[in-house]
């Protein structure tokens, strides 16, 4: 009999989405049911996968295969110590931004389409870290592309929805994209599974560099990768904050994990070493990390300038991956963790402000430090870590992802990070010094004494964690997210297995 | 008498006999209508239903009507292919009349929907000839039918559009059998049979005397299948026909009637002629061109189209485009593909053919710009619809995806990428222009005659609710098909 174990991705993938449909019912009853039961199925969701620890640390790899579509192509489960890293971070998020959501969303329009459709992204987000072979993670990525449209079009806009046709078109290229590459790959492996003993395509070919460069383009899509990024910046600033969050924090690190995933069991790290088909990577991620970086310096909405962050940042985790050595990845996944906790911190404390006060230019924050010190001070955390001040995560990955850069013997690229950290110091500190000591504009403010107005508390202890969680994962030498990172580096290099 | 060792006969036989009884009882009883053309075609599919697990059992049939053997009588001969076909078309022409049987009331003058009901069972009894036939004269036969059918569904909504449209349909229509009637005539003088299996015993033969009146019968049974069946070029007719029919007509115009064309080409180019003939001109490049073409066009046209039906049926143009890309591959995966997606655009088509009838029938709007907000009142028809989009873009999980995956796989298999990337640029036209109908229909505030449409009768929903679900079921398990569409490819590329 296959022990609990093997059963616990299918029910961690299973069971969000069979509470959507519970939630979906019950939302036309009671709100308040309809938000604890969001709340307890993300929480459930973030156990289950805690539950999947001690395995997962022994070294053991959990397969499932749930039925086969046609043969060789089955929806198949499969759970290593990089898929657990992620889903266990993504799962710890989306707690999160559900708690928050609960006071956010009471004051906008179609939450009884929110929720439901937090739920199931969660699951398809479950479904694609937890996939075993690329074609599951196919159906999920399609899923979670296509079902966190309603996320980004919620506000129901002319500009969201213009942002969200962007998104639409250029999901279904990269989805066609993935489409290409897996069927490449099916056709010259005879088998998509990532459980395969030895990488699925061993021969350089032209097909299989169409299949790379298809993969390239499918997930680099998602993850906001140069010259595809172009919906992002319009996407994720249009979402309501904690969906930005997600987008930002979460569902752009699909990309990065399709991408691993692709170089190490696709093709394998001998393969891409001899072909070096990755400096086509490093090069879009180099320009990726300055472009990303430079565009958000130019931009006077807050929301949008955190997008054009978000697409520097995952240069970062692209250049990481492009480098294939073992610190390099390590710095590369530790920087998927502390990505996601520094972005959904920024954007969770810019939904607190557009909550509190509407204001979602940067022009408009003076003072607003006062106003809200808790809120602000979290900000200041994040971005701190974001520019890459010691002792903060976002410090540790870039040193990290340095000497792996070092290690390769690129120092070009450990200039690239410097260039890019001041780059951020640029337009972080500015919001920053403006908020605490700059003067609020507007007239008739100049001599009211500010009163404190924060967010609701529900708001605030999400947005709280998520930043003493940057300074935590930065300042203790060994951490969870390091140890995991650590792990999954290791375990990839060794191949997979 | 055993009757079940006459099914292949009755399939034909009894939908064409209740045809002709339709207009009596539409004088006698006319409430009557209805029930009887359900049942007959209900008997039909279980027919089909039998025959394909006969074949699948024991091996394909044949069957002597008249018990007259060939090359004398006429045979009918139920192979993998041919039982898939006739299940297709008794299955989704079922649901098709089934949903019709509301709609028509509103789109069709009292007097003439006894009348619909004969064209239509004419129509299902010629397909199915056309596919279990085994003889080209016969089949010859049911093409006319066929097509006097399916003209008759078309005009008989008496607007000018209707008439207009059915009336290029017939010449064009004519003009195909025209040919097809030229190309029996050549094959018949050089080898002296009608029968399939006899005329592919005398080809070889035939080809080294009369190579040229060969070519000639085989371009002129291309042309003439070709224009039936709207491959591209020869398409012209389709839009205006399928769009302004009656949507039950549109419905199985689109999903029917143009595949069984393609079936009939795929049973002569693979069983009647030699493949030495199909290697003497490049006829399956030829194909394979003009349905790259097709597809592409097709869809670059529907883009611009804001008549939901019409967009519909320029998108039915790329569509056969898939089915001919599979034909003209000639490798397993690719025919397996080819022939998988006469049966899921079938179900997608027919589907979304009936959605969009169904908010017309609701709301009266057939443009696309003002169908805003019809998720919020419409809500089942529009997420039939936006399943319909889905499996036409190729998502996984529905059943376009199924068969755009063994195509692009065939197309590997052969080592011709390149119509690989033409399977993927047509999804993402296809995305241009589905998704944003999908967006409109639920962001969007309703107004005007969408605000309040008329609510649907259980008779419309039920079939759409079951075409939408076999889109997925078919997407999710489609081993069920497979394994006759699989021995079908097997039995025609001789494997």
């Amino acid at each position: 009999m296959p022990q609990l174990d093997s059963f616990l991705p299918v029910w961690i993938v299973m069971f969000p989405m069979v509470m959507t449909v519970v939630i979906f019912y019950v939302e036309q009853r009671s709100e308040k049911m309809r938000n604890a039961l969001a709340v307890a199925t993300s929480v459930v969701t973030f156990l289950s996968v805690l539950a999947l620890y001690p395995g997962v640390m022994a070294g053991k790899i959990i397969e499932f295969e749930l039925f086969q579509i046609l043969p060789n192509l089955a929806i198949s489960f499969r759970v290593d110590i990089l898929s657990f890293s992620l889903a266990l971070l993504s799962s710890f998020i989306w707690m999160l931004v559900a708690i928050y959501s609960i006071d956010y969303m009471c004051k906008e329009h179609g939450c009884n389409r929110y929720y439901p459709v937090l739920i199931i992204t969660l699951a398809s987000c479950m479904g694609i870290f937890m996939a075993g072979d690329l074609f599951t993670l196919f159906v999920f990525f399609e899923l979670m592309s296509l079902i966190s449209y309603v996320l980004v079009v919620h506000e129901e806009t002319i500009e969201a929805l213009r942002a969200g046709y962007k998104y639409l078109i250029m999901t279904i290229i990269g989805g066609l994209a993935l489409f290409f590459g897996i069927i490449i790959t099916f056709e010259l492996g005879g088998s998509v599974s990532l459980s395969n003993p030895v990488p699925l395509i061993s021969e350089p070919s032209n097909l299989a560099f169409f299949a790379f460069i298809s993969f390239l383009i499918g997930f680099g899509m998602k993850a906001g990768m140069f010259p595809l990024h172009v919906w992002l910046p319009d996407a994720h600033p249009v979402a309501p904050s904690p969906a930005s969050a997600l987008l930002s924090g979460i569902m752009l690190k699909t990309g990065a994990y399709g991408l691993l995933r692709v170089i190490f069991h696709v093709y394998g790290i001998e393969f891409m070493q001899e072909t070096g088909w990755t400096v086509i990577l490093a090069v879009v991620a180099v320009i990726t990390i300055l472009l990303g970086s430079a565009v958000a310096i130019t931009q006077e909405n807050l929301k949008r300038r955190l997008a054009y962050s978000s697409v520097g940042q995952m240069g970062y985790i692209l250049l990481g991956i492009s480098i294939l050595n073992e610190r390099a990845l390590m710095g590369n996944i530790f920087h998927i963790f502390s990505h996601a906790f520094m972005k959904s911190t920024l954007f969770l404390a810019a939904g607190a402000i557009i909550l509190k006060t509407g204001k979602k230019n940067i022009k408009d924050l003076g003072g607003i430090g006062r106003q809200m010190p808790f809120t602000m001070f979290a900000f200041t955390l994040a971005a701190l870590s974001m520019i890459g001040i010691p002792p903060f995560n976002g410090f540790l990955s870039k040193w990290t992802l340095s000497l792996g850069a070092m290690d390769a013997g690129v120092p070009f690229y450990v200039l690239i990070l410097l260039i890019s950290s001041l780059l951020n110091g640029l337009y972080y500190l500015p919001i920053i010094i403006s908020a605490f000591f700059g003067e609020e504009h507007g007239e008739g403010h100049q001599h009211q004494s500010i009163k404190i107005n924060e967010a609701p508390y529900k708001m605030l202890i999400p947005i709280a964690i998520l930043a003493i969680s940057c300074l935590l994962f930065g300042l203790l030498p060994s951490n969870l997210p390091f140890d995991l990172s650590r792990v999954a580096a290791e375990y990839l290099l060794r191949g997979g297995f | 008498m055993n009757l079940s060792q006459h099914l292949p006969a009755l399939i034909v036989v009894v939908p064409l006999f209740f045809a002709f009884v339709m207009p009596l009882l539409a004088r006698w009883r006319k409430q009557w209508c209805v029930p009887v053309t359900l049942g007959a075609i209900i008997f039909s599919f279980v027919a089909a239903v039998k025959m394909a697990f006969q074949v699948m059992n024991t091996g394909p049939f044949s069957y002597y009507m008249g018990d007259w053997p060939p090359p004398w009588g006429i045979e009918l001969g139920i192979d993998y292919l041919a039982a898939f076909a006739a299940l297709t078309i008794t299955g989704v022409g079922l649901l098709i009349i089934w949903y019709g049987s509301k709609d028509l009331l509103h789109e069709l003058k009292a007097e003439v929907i006894g009348w619909y009901y004969t064209l239509y069972l004419l129509l299902i009894a010629s397909m199915v000839g056309i596919v279990i036939t085994n003889d080209i004269f016969n089949m010859f036969v049911f093409l006319e039918i066929c097509a006097i059918a399916a003209c008759g569904i078309i005009s008989i909504k008496e607007s000018r559009d209707c008439i207009e449209a059915a009336f290029k349909y017939l010449v064009l229509s004519v003009l195909g059998s025209g040919a097809f009637l030229l190309a029996v005539a050549m094959l018949y003088m050089v080898t002296g049979h009608l029968n399939f299996t006899f005329m592919a015993e005398a080809l070889p033969e035939a080809m080294a005397l009369y190579p040229n009146n060969l070519l000639v019968a085989l371009a002129l049974l291309i042309v003439g299948l070709g224009v039936k069946a709207a491959l591209f070029p020869l398409h012209v007719w389709l839009p205006d026909a399928h769009s302004s029919a009656p949507s039950p007509s549109s419905a199985v115009l689109s999903a029917l009637v143009i595949k069984v064309y393609a079936v009939a080409m795929i049973r002569l180019l693979y069983l009647v002629f030699p493949r030495e003939l199909l290697g003497m001109a490049p006829v399956m490049e030829i194909i394979l061109w003009m349905s790259s073409l097709a597809i592409i066009i097709g869809s670059m046209f529907a883009i611009v189209q804001d008549d939901i039906k019409k967009m519909l049926a320029y998108s039915s143009i790329a569509q056969i485009g898939y089915v001919f890309l599979g034909v003209g591959l000639m490798s397993e995966s690719a025919l397996v593909g080819g022939i998988l997606h006469i049966f899921n655009h079938a179900l997608m088509k027919s589907m979304l053919f009936l959605a969009a009838g169904a908010f017309i029938y609701g709301t009266g709007v057939r443009k696309l710009s003002e169908l805003k907000g019809i998720g919020h009142t419409m809500p089942i028809p529009a997420i039939a619809f936006c399943i319909g989009a889905f499996s036409m873009v190729g998502i996984p999980i529905t059943s376009g995806f199924i068969s755009k995956w063994y195509l692009a796989l065939g197309s590997l298999d052969v080592g011709r990428p390149f119509f690989m990337g033409v399977i993927l640029i047509s999804s993402l036209l296809n995305g241009f222009y589905y998704l944003p109908i999908v967006v409109n229909a639920f962001f969007g505030e309703p107004e005007k005659a969408v605000a309040k449409p008329k609510p649907l009768p259980k008779q419309m929903l039920v079939p759409l609710t079951i075409l939408s679900f076999g889109v997925i079921f078919f997407g999710v398990f489609p081993s069920l098909i497979l394994g006759i569409v699989y021995r079908a490819a097997q039995l025609l590329l001789g494997l």
